[in-house]
Protein backbone atom coordinates (compact mmCIF):
# COMPACT_ATOMS: atom_id res chain seq x y z
CA UNK A 1 0.00 0.00 0.00
CA UNK A 2 3.02 2.11 1.51
CA UNK A 3 4.74 1.34 -1.73
CA UNK A 4 2.17 2.17 -4.11
CA UNK A 5 1.54 5.49 -2.68
CA UNK A 6 5.07 6.15 -2.85
CA UNK A 7 4.99 5.57 -6.67
CA UNK A 8 2.35 8.14 -7.33
CA UNK A 9 3.48 10.67 -5.13
CA UNK A 10 6.98 10.12 -6.91
CA UNK A 11 5.92 10.04 -10.82
CA UNK A 12 4.14 13.38 -9.78
CA UNK A 13 6.86 14.76 -8.27
CA UNK A 14 9.36 13.89 -11.03
CA UNK A 15 7.08 14.75 -13.53
CA UNK A 16 6.14 18.49 -12.19
CA UNK A 17 7.69 20.44 -14.79
CA UNK A 18 6.31 18.78 -17.66
CA UNK A 19 2.51 18.47 -15.37
CA UNK A 20 2.74 22.07 -15.13
CA UNK A 21 3.62 22.78 -18.93
CA UNK A 22 0.69 19.96 -20.29
CA UNK A 23 -2.13 21.64 -17.88
CA UNK A 24 -1.53 24.78 -19.85
CA UNK A 25 -1.54 23.07 -23.15
CA UNK A 26 -4.56 21.78 -21.53
CA UNK A 27 -6.16 25.44 -21.15
CA UNK A 28 -5.01 25.94 -24.92
CA UNK A 29 -6.27 23.21 -26.09
CA UNK A 30 -9.81 23.80 -24.67
CA UNK A 31 -9.59 27.81 -25.65
CA UNK A 32 -9.01 26.93 -29.13
CA UNK A 33 -11.94 27.50 -32.20
CA UNK A 34 -13.21 30.86 -30.51
CA UNK A 35 -12.65 34.09 -30.53
CA UNK A 36 -13.03 35.20 -26.80
CA UNK A 37 -11.45 31.80 -26.22
CA UNK A 38 -9.60 32.74 -22.74
CA UNK A 39 -12.46 35.25 -22.09
CA UNK A 40 -15.23 32.32 -21.86
CA UNK A 41 -13.42 30.42 -18.91
CA UNK A 42 -15.18 33.51 -16.87
CA UNK A 43 -18.60 34.25 -18.74
CA UNK A 44 -19.60 30.83 -18.16
CA UNK A 45 -19.07 31.05 -14.28
CA UNK A 46 -20.19 34.73 -14.22
CA UNK A 47 -23.63 33.92 -15.78
CA UNK A 48 -23.87 30.95 -13.14
CA UNK A 49 -23.60 33.40 -10.40
CA UNK A 50 -25.82 35.94 -12.04
CA UNK A 51 -28.55 33.17 -12.37
CA UNK A 52 -28.42 32.23 -8.95
CA UNK A 53 -28.07 34.97 -7.75
CA UNK A 54 -31.55 36.15 -9.06
CA UNK A 55 -33.02 32.97 -8.16
CA UNK A 56 -31.87 32.80 -4.76
CA UNK A 57 -31.93 36.62 -3.61
CA UNK A 58 -34.65 38.58 -6.42
CA UNK A 59 -36.54 35.35 -7.04
CA UNK A 60 -36.79 32.98 -3.29
CA UNK A 61 -36.12 36.28 -1.34
CA UNK A 62 -33.16 33.70 0.32
CA UNK A 63 -30.72 36.37 1.27
CA UNK A 64 -30.05 37.84 4.86
CA UNK A 65 -32.32 39.47 6.93
CA UNK A 66 -29.60 41.06 9.31
CA UNK A 67 -28.61 44.49 7.36
CA UNK A 68 -25.58 44.77 9.13
CA UNK A 69 -23.97 41.64 7.77
CA UNK A 70 -21.71 41.31 4.87
CA UNK A 71 -23.83 40.92 1.58
CA UNK A 72 -25.73 38.19 0.25
CA UNK A 73 -23.76 38.35 -2.84
CA UNK A 74 -20.47 37.55 -1.25
CA UNK A 75 -21.45 34.73 0.29
CA UNK A 76 -22.62 33.13 -2.71
CA UNK A 77 -19.55 33.98 -4.54
CA UNK A 78 -17.33 32.60 -2.19
CA UNK A 79 -19.15 29.15 -2.28
CA UNK A 80 -19.82 28.92 -6.01
CA UNK A 81 -15.93 29.66 -6.78
CA UNK A 82 -14.81 26.76 -5.27
CA UNK A 83 -17.46 24.83 -6.68
CA UNK A 84 -17.13 25.70 -10.12
CA UNK A 85 -13.45 23.70 -9.81
CA UNK A 86 -15.24 20.78 -8.74
CA UNK A 87 -17.97 20.56 -10.69
CA UNK A 88 -15.33 20.45 -13.30
CA UNK A 89 -13.47 17.66 -11.32
CA UNK A 90 -16.96 15.79 -10.88
CA UNK A 91 -18.20 15.96 -14.81
CA UNK A 92 -14.32 15.60 -16.43
CA UNK A 93 -11.80 14.36 -13.87
CA UNK A 94 -13.67 11.45 -13.75
CA UNK A 95 -12.78 10.66 -16.99
CA UNK A 96 -9.59 12.11 -17.46
CA UNK A 97 -7.52 8.58 -19.54
CA UNK A 98 -10.42 9.18 -22.01
CA UNK A 99 -9.25 12.64 -22.88
CA UNK A 100 -5.63 11.56 -23.63
CA UNK A 101 -5.50 8.05 -25.01
CA UNK A 102 -2.18 9.24 -26.59
CA UNK A 103 -0.44 9.65 -23.22
CA UNK A 104 -1.76 6.24 -22.21
CA UNK A 105 -1.09 3.60 -25.10
CA UNK A 106 1.16 5.60 -27.21
CA UNK A 107 3.65 7.27 -25.11
CA UNK A 108 4.96 6.12 -21.65
CA UNK A 109 3.42 8.55 -19.36
CA UNK A 110 2.82 7.90 -15.45
CA UNK A 111 -0.87 7.53 -15.63
CA UNK A 112 -1.79 9.42 -12.37
CA UNK A 113 0.02 12.28 -13.73
CA UNK A 114 -2.56 12.70 -16.47
CA UNK A 115 -5.20 13.29 -13.29
CA UNK A 116 -2.97 15.74 -11.98
CA UNK A 117 -2.38 17.78 -15.52
CA UNK A 118 -6.16 17.80 -16.31
CA UNK A 119 -6.92 19.42 -12.35
CA UNK A 120 -3.76 21.29 -12.48
CA UNK A 121 -5.44 23.05 -15.68
CA UNK A 122 -8.66 23.60 -13.95
CA UNK A 123 -6.61 25.38 -10.54
CA UNK A 124 -5.08 27.61 -13.36
CA UNK A 125 -9.23 28.93 -13.99
CA UNK A 126 -9.74 28.62 -10.70
CA UNK A 127 -6.82 31.14 -9.16
CA UNK A 128 -8.22 33.86 -12.04
CA UNK A 129 -11.61 32.63 -10.39
CA UNK A 130 -10.20 33.77 -7.22
CA UNK A 131 -8.63 36.73 -8.14
CA UNK A 132 -12.22 38.18 -9.03
CA UNK A 133 -14.10 36.13 -5.76
CA UNK A 134 -11.13 39.09 -4.29
CA UNK A 135 -12.28 41.79 -6.23
CA UNK A 136 -15.40 41.61 -5.05
CA UNK A 137 -15.00 40.92 -1.72
CA UNK A 138 -13.26 44.25 -1.43
CA UNK A 139 -15.99 45.87 -3.65
CA UNK A 140 -18.23 44.46 -0.76
CA UNK A 141 -16.45 46.72 1.52
CA UNK A 142 -14.47 43.84 3.42
CA UNK A 143 -11.07 44.21 4.35
CA UNK A 144 -7.41 42.25 5.03
CA UNK A 145 -7.68 40.00 7.76
CA UNK A 146 -5.55 36.76 9.21
CA UNK A 147 -8.80 34.66 8.22
CA UNK A 148 -7.89 35.22 4.48
CA UNK A 149 -4.46 32.94 5.07
CA UNK A 150 -6.12 29.41 4.86
CA UNK A 151 -7.19 30.12 1.10
CA UNK A 152 -4.15 29.30 -0.66
CA UNK A 153 -4.33 26.23 2.05
CA UNK A 154 -7.72 25.18 1.13
CA UNK A 155 -6.86 25.80 -2.72
CA UNK A 156 -4.37 23.39 -2.11
CA UNK A 157 -6.63 20.55 -0.16
CA UNK A 158 -8.99 20.96 -2.83
CA UNK A 159 -6.37 20.66 -5.61
CA UNK A 160 -5.18 17.01 -3.71
CA UNK A 161 -8.39 15.45 -3.01
CA UNK A 162 -10.21 15.67 -6.60
CA UNK A 163 -6.69 14.73 -7.72
CA UNK A 164 -7.04 11.82 -5.93
CA UNK A 165 -10.29 11.49 -6.87
CA UNK A 166 -9.55 11.75 -10.29
CA UNK A 167 -6.81 9.63 -10.47
CA UNK A 168 -9.13 6.84 -8.74
CA UNK A 169 -12.33 7.09 -10.37
CA UNK A 170 -10.48 7.20 -14.20
CA UNK A 171 -8.82 4.20 -14.01
CA UNK A 172 -12.28 2.55 -12.90
CA UNK A 173 -13.59 4.84 -16.15
CA UNK A 174 -11.34 3.53 -18.27
CA UNK A 175 -12.07 -0.65 -17.49
CA UNK A 176 -16.05 0.37 -17.46
CA UNK A 177 -17.92 3.29 -19.14
CA UNK A 178 -20.77 2.30 -16.20
CA UNK A 179 -18.32 4.19 -13.59
CA UNK A 180 -18.06 7.38 -15.62
CA UNK A 181 -21.77 7.43 -16.30
CA UNK A 182 -22.50 6.56 -12.66
CA UNK A 183 -19.99 9.89 -11.43
CA UNK A 184 -21.43 12.16 -14.41
CA UNK A 185 -25.33 11.28 -13.15
CA UNK A 186 -23.85 11.88 -8.95
CA UNK A 187 -23.02 15.53 -10.31
CA UNK A 188 -26.80 16.53 -9.70
CA UNK A 189 -27.33 15.31 -6.41
CA UNK A 190 -23.80 16.15 -5.10
CA UNK A 191 -24.36 19.79 -6.23
CA UNK A 192 -28.08 20.06 -4.55
CA UNK A 193 -27.59 18.08 -1.23
CA UNK A 194 -24.17 20.16 -0.54
CA UNK A 195 -23.90 23.36 1.29
CA UNK A 196 -23.41 25.32 -1.76
CA UNK A 197 -26.53 27.48 -2.30
CA UNK A 198 -27.69 26.72 1.51
CA UNK A 199 -26.01 26.47 4.94
CA UNK A 200 -26.20 23.18 6.14
CA UNK A 201 -26.35 23.86 9.48
CA UNK A 202 -30.05 25.72 8.90
CA UNK A 203 -31.38 22.26 8.13
CA UNK A 204 -33.40 21.30 11.44
CA UNK A 205 -33.01 17.84 11.38
CA UNK A 206 -29.66 16.64 12.79
CA UNK A 207 -29.23 13.19 11.44
CA UNK A 208 -29.85 14.80 7.55
CA UNK A 209 -26.84 17.70 8.64
CA UNK A 210 -24.11 14.90 9.64
CA UNK A 211 -24.78 13.26 6.37
CA UNK A 212 -24.62 16.08 4.75
CA UNK A 213 -21.34 17.53 6.23
CA UNK A 214 -19.94 13.97 4.61
CA UNK A 215 -20.38 15.38 1.26
CA UNK A 216 -16.45 16.98 0.20
CA UNK A 217 -18.10 19.31 -1.36
CA UNK A 218 -19.98 20.73 2.04
CA UNK A 219 -16.60 20.64 3.54
CA UNK A 220 -15.13 22.67 0.87
CA UNK A 221 -17.71 25.15 0.33
CA UNK A 222 -18.01 25.80 3.72
CA UNK A 223 -14.54 25.90 4.35
CA UNK A 224 -14.36 29.40 1.66
CA UNK A 225 -17.34 30.89 2.98
CA UNK A 226 -15.95 30.57 6.41
CA UNK A 227 -12.41 32.18 5.52
CA UNK A 228 -14.61 34.70 3.13
CA UNK A 229 -17.55 35.57 5.00
CA UNK A 230 -18.11 33.93 8.74
CA UNK A 231 -14.74 34.43 9.59
CA UNK A 232 -13.61 31.22 11.11
CA UNK A 233 -10.68 28.90 10.69
CA UNK A 234 -11.48 25.84 8.66
CA UNK A 235 -10.11 23.67 11.42
CA UNK A 236 -13.06 24.77 14.36
CA UNK A 237 -16.04 24.18 12.14
CA UNK A 238 -15.89 20.24 13.39
CA UNK A 239 -19.04 19.40 12.82
CA UNK A 240 -18.08 19.35 8.72
CA UNK A 241 -14.24 18.59 9.40
CA UNK A 242 -14.93 15.09 11.08
CA UNK A 243 -16.87 14.04 7.76
CA UNK A 244 -14.54 15.33 5.51
CA UNK A 245 -11.27 13.49 7.38
CA UNK A 246 -12.94 10.08 7.27
CA UNK A 247 -13.80 10.83 3.36
CA UNK A 248 -10.47 12.29 2.69
CA UNK A 249 -9.37 8.83 4.14
CA UNK A 250 -11.30 6.65 2.68
CA UNK A 251 -10.73 8.51 -0.83
CA UNK A 252 -7.41 8.24 -0.33
CA UNK A 253 -7.61 4.12 0.27
CA UNK A 254 -9.65 3.44 -2.13
CA UNK A 255 -7.05 5.58 -4.64
CA UNK A 256 -4.14 3.34 -3.48
CA UNK A 257 -6.03 0.19 -4.19
CA UNK A 258 -7.44 1.12 -7.05
CA UNK A 259 -3.94 2.39 -8.56
CA UNK A 260 -2.25 -0.84 -7.45
CA UNK A 261 -5.20 -3.27 -9.32
CA UNK A 262 -5.91 -1.44 -12.28
CA UNK A 263 -3.17 1.04 -12.97
CA UNK A 264 -0.92 -2.11 -15.50
CA UNK A 265 -3.91 -2.98 -17.21
CA UNK A 266 -5.37 -0.06 -18.18
CA UNK A 267 -3.37 0.79 -21.55
CA UNK A 268 -4.54 -2.92 -22.65
CA UNK A 269 -8.20 -2.06 -22.33
CA UNK A 270 -8.60 2.08 -23.49
CA UNK B 1 14.37 -21.26 -19.71
CA UNK B 2 13.38 -24.05 -21.53
CA UNK B 3 12.56 -23.03 -24.85
CA UNK B 4 16.30 -22.08 -25.60
CA UNK B 5 16.58 -25.71 -26.73
CA UNK B 6 13.73 -25.96 -28.66
CA UNK B 7 14.50 -22.83 -31.00
CA UNK B 8 17.61 -23.13 -33.28
CA UNK B 9 20.28 -20.29 -32.65
CA UNK B 10 22.63 -19.64 -35.49
CA UNK B 11 26.23 -19.61 -34.76
CA UNK B 12 27.09 -16.58 -35.19
CA UNK B 13 26.07 -13.09 -36.75
CA UNK B 14 29.40 -11.63 -37.62
CA UNK B 15 29.31 -13.90 -40.94
CA UNK B 16 26.64 -11.50 -42.40
CA UNK B 17 27.14 -9.08 -45.21
CA UNK B 18 29.21 -5.80 -44.52
CA UNK B 19 26.32 -3.58 -46.10
CA UNK B 20 24.23 -4.26 -42.97
CA UNK B 21 24.94 -3.04 -39.67
CA UNK B 22 26.69 -5.85 -37.71
CA UNK B 23 28.39 -3.27 -35.48
CA UNK B 24 27.71 -3.25 -31.79
CA UNK B 25 29.37 -3.18 -28.42
CA UNK B 26 28.69 -5.59 -25.74
CA UNK B 27 26.13 -3.39 -23.66
CA UNK B 28 22.25 -4.67 -23.29
CA UNK B 29 20.05 -2.64 -24.96
CA UNK B 30 16.98 -4.73 -24.22
CA UNK B 31 16.67 -7.73 -22.14
CA UNK B 32 13.52 -9.88 -22.26
CA UNK B 33 13.13 -12.49 -18.92
CA UNK B 34 10.47 -14.92 -19.63
CA UNK B 35 8.14 -12.48 -20.04
CA UNK B 36 4.28 -13.59 -20.28
CA UNK B 37 1.76 -11.19 -21.61
CA UNK B 38 -1.75 -12.60 -21.26
CA UNK B 39 -5.17 -10.64 -22.09
CA UNK B 40 -8.31 -11.42 -20.37
CA UNK B 41 -11.56 -11.39 -22.78
CA UNK B 42 -14.44 -10.93 -22.25
CA UNK B 43 -17.37 -10.98 -23.85
CA UNK B 44 -18.88 -7.45 -23.42
CA UNK B 45 -18.16 -4.59 -21.28
CA UNK B 46 -20.28 -6.20 -18.97
CA UNK B 47 -18.45 -8.83 -18.77
CA UNK B 48 -15.21 -6.90 -17.87
CA UNK B 49 -17.12 -4.85 -15.19
CA UNK B 50 -18.13 -7.79 -13.19
CA UNK B 51 -14.17 -9.22 -13.71
CA UNK B 52 -13.24 -6.12 -11.69
CA UNK B 53 -14.54 -8.49 -8.91
CA UNK B 54 -13.11 -11.64 -10.27
CA UNK B 55 -16.18 -12.71 -10.86
CA UNK B 56 -16.37 -14.73 -14.13
CA UNK B 57 -19.38 -15.41 -14.84
CA UNK B 58 -19.57 -18.55 -17.28
CA UNK B 59 -20.41 -16.69 -21.04
CA UNK B 60 -19.10 -13.16 -20.37
CA UNK B 61 -15.70 -14.43 -19.71
CA UNK B 62 -14.20 -16.02 -22.86
CA UNK B 63 -10.81 -17.01 -21.71
CA UNK B 64 -7.65 -15.64 -21.99
CA UNK B 65 -4.82 -15.14 -24.77
CA UNK B 66 -1.34 -15.13 -24.49
CA UNK B 67 0.08 -12.43 -27.06
CA UNK B 68 3.81 -13.06 -25.83
CA UNK B 69 4.60 -16.72 -23.74
CA UNK B 70 7.51 -16.89 -22.00
CA UNK B 71 9.95 -14.69 -24.52
CA UNK B 72 13.60 -14.56 -23.27
CA UNK B 73 16.28 -12.91 -25.80
CA UNK B 74 19.14 -9.89 -25.50
CA UNK B 75 19.45 -7.22 -28.45
CA UNK B 76 22.91 -5.32 -27.81
CA UNK B 77 23.07 -1.86 -28.19
CA UNK B 78 23.67 -0.88 -31.67
CA UNK B 79 22.05 -4.50 -33.33
CA UNK B 80 19.36 -3.99 -36.31
CA UNK B 81 16.34 -6.91 -35.26
CA UNK B 82 13.68 -7.60 -37.25
CA UNK B 83 10.68 -9.51 -35.81
CA UNK B 84 8.80 -11.61 -37.99
CA UNK B 85 5.73 -13.57 -37.89
CA UNK B 86 2.06 -13.11 -38.86
CA UNK B 87 -0.58 -11.17 -37.92
CA UNK B 88 -1.58 -12.11 -33.88
CA UNK B 89 2.26 -13.36 -33.43
CA UNK B 90 2.91 -11.12 -30.61
CA UNK B 91 5.13 -8.89 -31.89
CA UNK B 92 3.22 -5.74 -31.73
CA UNK B 93 2.76 -6.53 -28.15
CA UNK B 94 6.58 -7.48 -27.46
CA UNK B 95 7.39 -3.59 -29.00
CA UNK B 96 4.71 -2.17 -26.85
CA UNK B 97 6.25 -3.78 -23.80
CA UNK B 98 9.76 -2.17 -24.99
CA UNK B 99 8.17 1.45 -25.25
CA UNK B 100 6.58 0.74 -21.97
CA UNK B 101 3.58 1.72 -22.74
CA UNK B 102 1.91 -2.20 -21.70
CA UNK B 103 3.71 -4.32 -18.65
CA UNK B 104 4.48 -7.68 -18.48
CA UNK B 105 1.86 -10.13 -17.02
CA UNK B 106 4.95 -12.15 -15.79
CA UNK B 107 8.77 -12.09 -16.03
CA UNK B 108 10.72 -8.83 -16.54
CA UNK B 109 11.46 -6.22 -19.25
CA UNK B 110 15.04 -4.51 -19.05
CA UNK B 111 15.32 -1.34 -21.56
CA UNK B 112 18.54 0.78 -21.31
CA UNK B 113 17.91 4.48 -23.43
CA UNK B 114 15.24 6.68 -25.15
CA UNK B 115 12.93 4.64 -26.70
CA UNK B 116 11.40 6.34 -29.86
CA UNK B 117 8.45 4.58 -31.56
CA UNK B 118 6.86 4.18 -34.63
CA UNK B 119 3.52 2.73 -33.53
CA UNK B 120 1.02 3.76 -35.79
CA UNK B 121 1.78 7.21 -36.86
CA UNK B 122 -1.44 8.78 -37.21
CA UNK B 123 -2.16 8.11 -33.66
CA UNK B 124 -1.06 9.79 -31.05
CA UNK B 125 -1.10 13.80 -31.94
CA UNK B 126 -4.02 15.95 -30.08
CA UNK B 127 -6.36 16.19 -33.19
CA UNK B 128 -7.21 19.94 -31.78
CA UNK B 129 -3.49 21.53 -31.23
CA UNK B 130 -1.70 22.40 -34.86
CA UNK B 131 1.01 20.20 -36.49
CA UNK B 132 3.85 22.93 -34.91
CA UNK B 133 1.99 22.91 -31.07
CA UNK B 134 2.02 19.10 -31.49
CA UNK B 135 5.79 19.16 -31.90
CA UNK B 136 6.28 21.60 -28.58
CA UNK B 137 3.36 19.19 -27.01
CA UNK B 138 5.71 15.58 -27.92
CA UNK B 139 8.96 17.46 -26.90
CA UNK B 140 7.58 18.47 -23.55
CA UNK B 141 6.38 15.21 -22.52
CA UNK B 142 9.59 13.11 -23.46
CA UNK B 143 10.91 16.20 -20.92
CA UNK B 144 13.18 18.15 -23.16
CA UNK B 145 14.12 21.86 -22.34
CA UNK B 146 12.60 24.74 -24.45
CA UNK B 147 15.64 25.13 -26.05
CA UNK B 148 15.91 21.00 -27.45
CA UNK B 149 12.12 22.30 -28.34
CA UNK B 150 13.22 25.05 -30.84
CA UNK B 151 16.26 23.13 -31.68
CA UNK B 152 14.12 20.30 -33.24
CA UNK B 153 10.90 22.03 -34.39
CA UNK B 154 12.71 23.29 -37.58
CA UNK B 155 13.80 19.93 -38.23
CA UNK B 156 10.59 18.25 -38.00
CA UNK B 157 8.92 20.94 -39.98
CA UNK B 158 11.58 20.58 -42.56
CA UNK B 159 11.54 16.80 -42.51
CA UNK B 160 7.30 16.49 -43.04
CA UNK B 161 7.13 19.31 -46.12
CA UNK B 162 3.75 20.29 -44.49
CA UNK B 163 4.20 24.04 -45.99
CA UNK B 164 1.34 26.50 -44.46
CA UNK B 165 -0.61 23.34 -42.67
CA UNK B 166 1.99 22.84 -39.92
CA UNK B 167 0.15 25.86 -38.19
CA UNK B 168 -3.28 24.29 -38.99
CA UNK B 169 -5.07 21.93 -36.55
CA UNK B 170 -4.46 18.53 -37.24
CA UNK B 171 -8.04 17.37 -37.22
CA UNK B 172 -7.75 18.97 -40.97
CA UNK B 173 -4.92 17.48 -41.81
CA UNK B 174 -4.92 14.29 -44.30
CA UNK B 175 -4.07 10.59 -42.89
CA UNK B 176 -0.66 10.76 -44.88
CA UNK B 177 -0.06 14.12 -43.98
CA UNK B 178 -0.40 13.06 -39.69
CA UNK B 179 2.12 10.38 -40.68
CA UNK B 180 4.88 12.40 -42.05
CA UNK B 181 5.01 14.40 -39.23
CA UNK B 182 4.85 11.48 -36.67
CA UNK B 183 7.88 10.11 -38.73
CA UNK B 184 9.47 13.73 -38.99
CA UNK B 185 9.09 13.72 -35.14
CA UNK B 186 9.98 10.45 -34.22
CA UNK B 187 13.20 10.14 -36.48
CA UNK B 188 14.51 13.83 -35.17
CA UNK B 189 14.56 13.03 -31.93
CA UNK B 190 17.70 11.27 -32.27
CA UNK B 191 16.54 8.11 -30.49
CA UNK B 192 18.81 5.35 -28.67
CA UNK B 193 15.81 3.01 -29.46
CA UNK B 194 13.99 2.94 -32.86
CA UNK B 195 11.53 1.05 -32.85
CA UNK B 196 10.04 0.74 -36.46
CA UNK B 197 6.26 -1.28 -36.59
CA UNK B 198 5.13 -1.57 -40.67
CA UNK B 199 5.04 2.10 -40.78
CA UNK B 200 6.67 2.42 -43.91
CA UNK B 201 4.10 1.63 -46.30
CA UNK B 202 2.49 5.43 -45.61
CA UNK B 203 2.94 8.15 -47.70
CA UNK B 204 3.80 8.84 -51.25
CA UNK B 205 6.64 7.67 -53.52
CA UNK B 206 9.00 10.02 -52.81
CA UNK B 207 8.28 10.67 -49.17
CA UNK B 208 8.97 6.68 -48.96
CA UNK B 209 12.19 6.68 -49.95
CA UNK B 210 12.89 9.96 -47.44
CA UNK B 211 12.03 7.34 -44.77
CA UNK B 212 13.93 4.53 -46.14
CA UNK B 213 16.97 7.17 -46.49
CA UNK B 214 16.70 8.55 -43.23
CA UNK B 215 16.34 5.01 -41.30
CA UNK B 216 19.03 3.80 -42.90
CA UNK B 217 20.85 6.95 -41.81
CA UNK B 218 19.98 6.46 -37.96
CA UNK B 219 20.85 2.73 -38.44
CA UNK B 220 24.40 3.35 -39.40
CA UNK B 221 24.89 5.00 -36.02
CA UNK B 222 26.29 2.23 -34.34
CA UNK B 223 24.74 3.81 -30.80
CA UNK B 224 21.10 2.88 -31.77
CA UNK B 225 19.51 -0.09 -31.99
CA UNK B 226 16.82 -0.95 -34.44
CA UNK B 227 14.03 -2.99 -33.76
CA UNK B 228 11.82 -3.53 -36.70
CA UNK B 229 8.38 -5.41 -37.29
CA UNK B 230 7.50 -6.63 -40.94
CA UNK B 231 5.94 -8.90 -42.77
CA UNK B 232 7.94 -8.30 -45.93
CA UNK B 233 11.02 -10.03 -45.77
CA UNK B 234 12.42 -7.85 -48.55
CA UNK B 235 12.56 -4.72 -45.94
CA UNK B 236 13.69 -7.01 -43.48
CA UNK B 237 17.02 -7.74 -45.17
CA UNK B 238 18.08 -4.65 -46.60
CA UNK B 239 18.07 -3.25 -42.77
CA UNK B 240 19.00 -6.09 -40.64
CA UNK B 241 21.29 -8.04 -39.30
CA UNK B 242 19.29 -10.52 -37.10
CA UNK B 243 15.84 -11.61 -37.16
CA UNK B 244 13.70 -13.35 -34.34
CA UNK B 245 10.56 -15.07 -35.88
CA UNK B 246 7.48 -15.32 -33.36
CA UNK B 247 4.69 -17.56 -33.25
CA UNK B 248 1.87 -17.69 -30.95
CA UNK B 249 3.84 -15.95 -28.84
CA UNK B 250 6.78 -17.65 -28.15
CA UNK B 251 9.79 -17.58 -30.09
CA UNK B 252 10.70 -20.32 -32.43
CA UNK B 253 14.14 -18.87 -34.48
CA UNK B 254 16.69 -16.42 -33.33
CA UNK B 255 19.66 -16.19 -36.02
CA UNK B 256 21.19 -13.84 -39.01
CA UNK B 257 18.34 -12.12 -40.84
CA UNK B 258 19.14 -15.13 -44.27
CA UNK B 259 18.20 -18.15 -41.85
CA UNK B 260 15.48 -16.44 -40.32
CA UNK B 261 13.69 -14.98 -43.53
CA UNK B 262 14.85 -18.65 -45.08
CA UNK B 263 13.11 -20.36 -41.65
CA UNK B 264 10.01 -18.01 -42.25
CA UNK B 265 9.17 -18.50 -46.06
CA UNK B 266 9.71 -22.68 -45.30
CA UNK B 267 7.55 -22.55 -42.14
CA UNK B 268 4.60 -19.96 -43.12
Amino acid sequence: MLKTLGTILKDNWEWRGRIANLSLFELRKKSRGAVLSWAWFFIRPAMYIFCFWFALEIGLRAGNANPDAPPYFLWLCAGLIPWFFMQDSINNGCDVLHRYPYLVNKIKFPLSAISSIYEGAQMIIELFLMVALFVIYFACGMGLDIYLLQVPILLLLMYVFWVMFSICFSQLSAISKDVANLIKALGTPIFWLSGVIFNVNDIPIPWLQTILNYNPVTFFTRAFRNAFYDKVWFWEDTSVLVGFVVVFVVQLLLMVVVYKKFNEEVADVL
Amino acid sequence: MSSKDKIEVAPSLSDTKDLHKTSSSGEVAIRFDNVVKTFNLYKNDRGRLLGIFNYKTRGAFLGSVNANDGLSFEIKKGEAVAFLGHNGAGKSTALKLITGVAYPSSGTVEVNGRVSALLELQAGFDQQLTGRENIGLRGQILGMSKAEIAELEPKVIEFAELGLYIDQPMKSYSSGMKARLGFAFAVAIEPEILVVDEVLAVGDRAFHRKCIDRIREIMMDENVTVLFVTHSNNTAKEFCSRGIVLDKGKMVFDGSIEDATKFYEENY
